[in-house]
C-alpha cells in the first residue's frame, strides 16, 4: 500500500515538472531550484579513494595468455562462408512459414547443426517452438487489468498470477501496437465515448489517445457505402442510395446489387436493434460489424471459428500468413528503392550533363576545316548536319566558318556544285548570308570571346559591329 | 543490396533476449525494451547473421565490485520493490529511488548489461574480434557507490577495466547528450583514460561537464569536455567531432576504443535537444572505425525508442561495412515504425544555437589543452597498438563517403515532428524537459551561475576575440 503511495506521489511529481517545464531549453525557473537545492547536490566530478577505479596493471606481454581467457558469454551464432545468402533466406523463410519459428531461432537451429543446411532443415520439423503462452482468456484479463491499472505491472500481476512480469513485459509491448486492431474492449469504449465527447477522461482513455485519433482520421469523412456497408471518402450516388467504387462498379454493370456476405439488411437490423440502447451510433455500430471491403466471410469458416480448437489454429496459421505477406511487401519495397537507385545512379552516367557545352570548341583544327569543306559539299547550306559530322561543333560555328573561308577555300563553287546536283538553294537562307557576310567582323569579335555563342550573341555583336561602322 | 567496399571486420555482439522485459516503471522514459527493438530490427536485416552473436553470462559481485563499492553491490543484490521499505536509509545513501527506481529484476539487468560490456573487453582482448557491440550496456552515469541518471551499475568503467589488462591507453568517447560523468570521474585521475565527452551543457542533467574540467592529479588534461547548446545538427557535430577526435588520436595514442553510442542526441528524443539524424549519429562511429582500433560500442540514453533502434541498427551495419535499405524490414515491431515505416529520419527544424564560432573556441581551448600532454604519455611497456590492422587505406572510405551521397538525397523528405505515432507512453506530454527526468540531481544555484558564467564569457570572447587568462581568473 505504501509503495502504491509513492507511486502516486512520484506520478504526481513528475506531472508537474512536465507542465513546469515544456520546453526543452526553456530556463530553470528560481523556485524548482531552491526546491531541488536540498536533495543530493552533486554536481562536480569528485576526487579521492571513494569515488576513482583503480586501474589494473598492463600485463607484459611475454605473461599474456588470451587463449586462457574464457568468454564469459555463449556463442549461439557464427556466420559462415559457407552458404550462399539466398540459400540462408530460403531456410529461414521455411522455417517461419512451414514451421513457425523465429529467424533467431532457425538460425538456433542451424548453428547446432555446425552449419549444416541439409540436417537442419531435416530436425526442423522435430521441434515445435513454444507456442505463445497466452491463452484468450489470458490475453482478455490482461485487457481489463490493463484498463484498471495501466502499467503497474506488479497489480497487473495479481489478476494474471501465474505470469510473471517479464512475460508482462514483453506481453504489453507486442500487444500494444495492435491494439487498436484487436482490442474489442477499446472498440466497445469507444463506441460509447462517440456521443458523450470526450466523457471521463479515464487514463486508459488518455493514452490510446494516439490510436483514436489515428482511427477517426482514417473513418471521420466520406460517407458510408448503401450497400456494403464499407466506409469510404469517394461514394456514387445511384438510385439505390450512395455506393462504394465497388458496388458501384457491380451495379452499373450487372444492374445488380454486389453481392455482400450473408443476409445484410436483416443483420444490419439486428445490429441496430441490440444496440438500441446506443441510439444515434447504431448506424455506426452497425457499419463496424461489417468486413472491409474485399473481405468476403465463408460461412464454413465462420462454423469452424466457433468450433473451438480447428479455430486457433486457423487464426495462427492466418497470422504467419499475414506476416509472411508483410515479409515480402517490405522486401519488394527495399528491392524496389535499391532498383531505383541504381537506376537514377546509373542515369547520371548516361544523361548529359553540362559539361557537354565545352565539349564543343569554336577553334578549327585542319581535319575540321577539311571536314567541313566535304561537308559543304555533300550537304550544301544545311549548317547543322555540317556540324553533326564534325562532332564538335554547333551548327552557330559552322554558318561563321561558312562566312570567313568562303572565299579561301572557294565554297561558292563548291555549292554550285551541290545546287547543280540538289537544285537551288531556298531563298531566305540566301538573304540571311548576305546579312551575315556584312557583319563579319563583329562576328569574329564575339566569337573570340565566347566559345559557344549564341545567336542572340551574333545579332547583338553584329548590331554592334554595324553601328561601329 | 549492395555491400560498401569498407573494410571487413569480424564484429561479436552481445545480446540477452530478457533484457527487454525489465521494466524501469510506468512513466518512465529508460525502456530496456528498445535493445529487443534493435535485436529484432538486425535480424530482420539479416545483420545478425553477419556477426558472431554471444548471449552474455551474468556478471558476478566480485566483477562489479573492480569498481563499485561491495556495500553498494550488495545492496542493489537485495533490495527488491517489496523489500524497499527497509532500506530507506541506503536508498537515499545511494540515490536510489526516483530516477533510479528500484523495479522488479534490477540486479539482473545491471547483471546482463556489465555481463555484456565485460565479456567484449575480454574479446577485444582476446584478439578474437576488431568490433564488439553491446547495446545493452553504455551506462555512463553511475559511480561508484551512487546510482544516477537510470545507470546502476557502470558497465563501461568495469569493460574499461579490463581492457587495460592488455593495453596501456584506452580512449572512451561518449555521445550521448547528457555527459558522461560516471566514466570520466572513475578515471579523473589517471593517464591510461582519456574520456572524451560531447554533451548538452548548462541547466542540464547532470550538471557535469564544463569546458574547464580536464582532470586531476597524473590525470590532469586527461579529461575533454565539450559542452554544447541545444539544436545540434549533422553539419555542426562533425565539424566539431572530427577535429577533437583526430588530435586525440594524434596526441593520446590509444590502443584500444570505447564509444558510447547514447541515442539521446537523436532529434526528437523525449529528453535530449540536439536535432542529430541516423546518419549523422552514426558518422561518429564510421569514424572512429576508421582508425582501426580494437573498438568497443556500447549503447547508453535514447529515450523515443523507435529512434534509437533505428540509429544502433544503422551503427551496427556500420560496424559491418554493409549498406542496408531505407525501406524497414518486416519485423515483430513493425508498427512502431509508422507511418513512413524508413530506417532514417530528419532532422527538425530547431534552431542550432551552436554558432560556428562558439564551436570554433571550444576547439581552440581544447586543442591548447591537448597541447599539453606529453606525446607518448605514460610509456612502460612498447606502445604498439597491437591490434591495429592497416589493411585499408583512409582513401577507400573517404570515396565510399561521396559515393553514398545520392542515397542521402533520395532520403530527405519532411516528417511533422510528431508523425511517427509511438507508445503510449512516449506520448504523454510531449517530449519531456531534462530537468523532469535526469533533473532531479540539478545545478547547485552557485554552479548554475558559475556555468552561466562560462557560457558569457565565451560569447564575450568570440566577440572580442580576446583569449585572456585573467579574465577567467578573475
Amino acid at each position: 500500500m505504501k509503495m502504491v503511495l509513492a507511486e502516486k506521489n512520484s506520478e504526481n511529481a513528475r506531472n508537474g515538472r512536465r507542465s513546469r517545464g515544456p520546453s526543452p531549453n526553456g530556463h530553470v525557473q528560481a523556485d524548482s531550484t531552491s526546491e531541488d537545492e536540498s536533495t543530493v547536490p552533486v554536481d562536480k566530478i569528485r576526487v579521492g579513494r571513494d569515488y576513482q577505479a583503480v586501474c589494473p596493471e598492463l600485463q607484459p606481454e611475454s605473461q599474456r595468455k588470451p587463449e586462457l581467457l574464457a568468454d564469459r558469454a555463449l556463442l549461439v551464432w557464427s556466420p559462415t562462408e559457407a552458404i550462399p545468402e539466398s540459400k540462408l533466406e530460403d531456410y529461414i523463410v521455411l522455417a517461419k512459414d512451414k514451421y513457425g519459428y523465429n529467424g533467431e531461432q532457425a538460425l538456433g537451429m542451424l548453428f547446432w547443426h555446425k552449419h549444416d543446411l541439409e540436417r537442419a532443415m531435416l530436425d526442423l520439423a522435430n521441434f515445435t517452438p513454444f507456442p505463445d503462452e497466452w491463452s484468450v482468456e489470458d490475453k482478455v484479463l490482461f485487457e481489463q487489468a490493463f484498463q484498471f491499472h495501466g502499467k503497474s505491472f506488479h497489480r497487473i500481476r495479481q489478476m494474471l498470477p501465474d505470469k510473471s512480469i517479464a512475460s508482462l513485459v514483453k506481453y504489453y509491448y507486442s500487444w500494444k501496437k495492435t491494439r487498436s486492431r484487436t482490442s474489442l474492449m477499446d472498440k466497445q469504449a469507444r463506441k460509447l465515448n462517440a456521443p458523450k465527447e470526450d466523457g471521463a477522461p479515464s487514463e486508459a482513455g488518455s493514452e490510446a489517445g494516439s490510436n483514436e485519433e489515428s482511427d477517426h482520421d482514417d473513418k471521420g469523412e466520406g460517407g458510408a457505402c448503401s450497400n456494403c456497408g464499407v466506409i469510404c471518402t469517394v461514394t456514387q450516388n445511384t438510385s439505390k442510395g450512395s455506393y462504394c467504387n465497388s458496388c458501384y462498379q457491380h451495379w452499373r454493370r450487372t444492374g445488380l446489387s454486389r453481392p455482400t456476405s450473408g443476409p445484410t439488411s436483416k443483420r444490419g437490423c439486428g445490429g441496430g436493434s441490440g444496440s438500441g440502447s446506443n441510439g444515434g451510433v447504431s448506424a455506426a455500430g452497425r457499419r463496424k460489424r461489417k468486413p472491409p471491403k474485399g473481405m468476403y466471410i465463408n460461412h464454413d469458416d465462420l462454423a469452424a471459428m466457433a468450433s473451438g480448437n480447428a479455430g486457433v489454429t486457423m487464426l495462427r496459421a492466418m497470422d504467419r500468413e499475414l506476416d509472411s505477406l508483410q515479409r515480402q511487401i517490405q522486401q519488394n519495397k527495399q528491392n524496389i528503392s535499391s532498383l531505383k537507385r541504381k537506376h537514377s545512379d546509373s542515369i547520371e552516367d548516361l544523361r548529359p550533363g553540362s559539361e557537354n557545352s565545352s565539349r564543343y570548341n569554336a577553334r578549327w583544327t585542319n581535319e575540321e576545316l577539311l571536314l567541313a569543306v566535304q561537308g559543304v559539299r555533300k550537304y550544301g547550306k544545311d549548317f547543322k548536319s555540317i556540324a553533326e559530322v564534325i562532332g564538335n561543333k554547333t551548327e552557330q560555328h559552322v554558318r561563321t566558318f561558312f562566312v570567313n573561308y568562303r572565299k579561301r577555300y572557294n565554297l561558292d563553287t563548291i555549292l554550285k556544285e551541290w545546287e547543280k546536283e540538289n537544285g537551288p538553294l531556298p531563298e531566305d537562307n540566301n538573304t540571311a548570308d548576305g546579312k551575315t557576310e556584312q557583319d563579319q567582323d563583329g562576328d569574329n569579335d564575339v566569337i573570340c570571346i565566347s566559345p559557344t555563342p549564341s545567336k542572340k550573341d551574333i545579332k547583338n555583336g553584329g548590331k554592334v559591329a554595324q553601328v561601329a561602322k | 543490396m549492395a555491400t560498401q567496399p569498407h573494410s571487413r571486420k569480424r564484429v561479436c555482439y552481445y545480446y540477452d533476449s530478457d533484457i527487454g522485459n525489465y521494466y524501469y516503471g510506468q512513466g518512465h522514459p529508460m525502456k530496456p525494451h528498445r535493445i529487443r527493438m534493435t535485436h529484432n530490427l538486425l535480424l530482420n536485416y539479416g545483420l545478425y547473421r553477419k556477426m558472431e552473436i554471444y548471449r552474455p553470462h551474468k556478471a558476478t559481485a566480485e566483477e562489479m565490485t573492480k569498481f563499485h563499492s561491495d556495500d553498494y553491490i550488495r545492496f542493489l543484490r537485495s533490495i527488491r520493490p517489496d523489500n524497499m521499505s527497509e532500506y530507506n536509509k541506503q536508498m537515499q545513501r545511494f540515490n536510489v529511488g526516483e530516477d533510479c527506481p528500484v523495479f522488479d529484476g534490477l540486479y539482473e539487468f545491471c547483471q546482463l548489461s556489465a555481463g555484456g560490456s565485460v565479456a567484449a573487453a575480454v574479446k577485444l582482448n582476446k584478439q578474437a574480434s576488431e568490433i564488439c557491440i553491446n547495446w545493452g550496456g553504455g551506462l555512463h552515469h553511475a559511480k561508484k557507490s551512487e546510482a544516477s541518471g537510470f545507470c546502476y551499475v557502470n558497465d563501461i568503467v568495469l569493460g574499461i577495466l579490463e581492457l587495460l589488462k592488455y593495453h596501456q591507453r584506452v580512449l572512451y568517447i561518449d555521445i550521448d547528450v547528457h555527459h558522461g560523468d560516471g566514466v570520466e570521474e572513475a578515471f579523473y585521475t589517471t593517464d591510461r583514460v582519456m574520456t572524451v565527452s560531447f554533451h548538452k551543457y548548462g541547466e542540464y542533467f547532470p550538471g557535469t561537464g564544463d569546458l574547464r574540467d580536464i582532470g586531476a592529479g597524473k590525470g590532469k588534461y586527461y579529461a575533454v569536455n565539450i559542452p554544447l547548446r541545444d539544436g545540434m545538427d549533422d553539419e555542426a557535430y562533425e565539424s566539431i567531432f572530427v577535429p577533437i577526435i583526430s588530435k586525440v588520436m594524434e596526441t593520446f595514442q590509444p590502443s584500444a576504443v570505447v564509444l558510447q553510442c547514447g541515442a539521446d542526441s537523436l532529434t526528437g528524443d523525449r529528453l535530449g535537444c540536439f536535432n542529430l539524424t541516423v546518419k549523422g549519429h552514426g558518422k561518429c562511429v564510421e569514424f572512429v572505425k576508421k582508425y582501426n582500433l580494437p573498438f568497443m560500442m556500447v549503447g547508453g540514453g535514447g529515450y523515443t525508442i523507435r529512434n534509437v533502434s533505428r540509429a544502433w541498427t544503422y551503427e551496427t551495419s556500420v560496424a559491418l561495412g554493409v549498406e542496408i535499405a531505407n525501406e524497414l524490414p518486416y519485423n515483430d515491431y513493425f508498427e512502431y515504425f509508422g507511418p513512413d515505416f524508413k530506417l532514417h529520419i530528419s532532422p527538425s527544424n530547431m534552431a542550432n544555437q551552436n554558432t560556428p564560432e562558439y564551436l570554433e573556441k571550444i576547439k581552440t581551448r581544447l586543442f591548447e589543452n591537448l597541447r599539453m600532454l606529453p606525446h607518448a604519455p605514460g610509456v612502460q611497456v612498447q606502445t604498439i597498438p597491437e591490434d591495429a590492422i592497416n589493411e585499408e587505406s583512409d582513401n577507400d572510405e573517404k570515396d565510399n563517403k561521396d559515393e553514398r551521397l545520392p542515397q542521402k538525397d533520395l532520403d530527405k523528405r519532411i516528417v511533422p515532428e510528431n508523425e511517427f505515432s509511438d507508445s503510449e507512453d512516449e506520448g504523454e506530454g510531449g517530449r519531456r524537459d531534462n530537468r523532469s527526468y535526469k533533473g532531479r540531481k540539478r545545478s547547485r544555484l552557485d554552479k548554475t551561475v558559475d556555468s552561466k558564467e562560462t557560457d558569457e564569457k565565451i560569447k564575450e570572447e568570440t566577440k572580442t576575440e580576446k583569449t585572456s587568462m585573467e579574465q577567467e581568473n578573475r
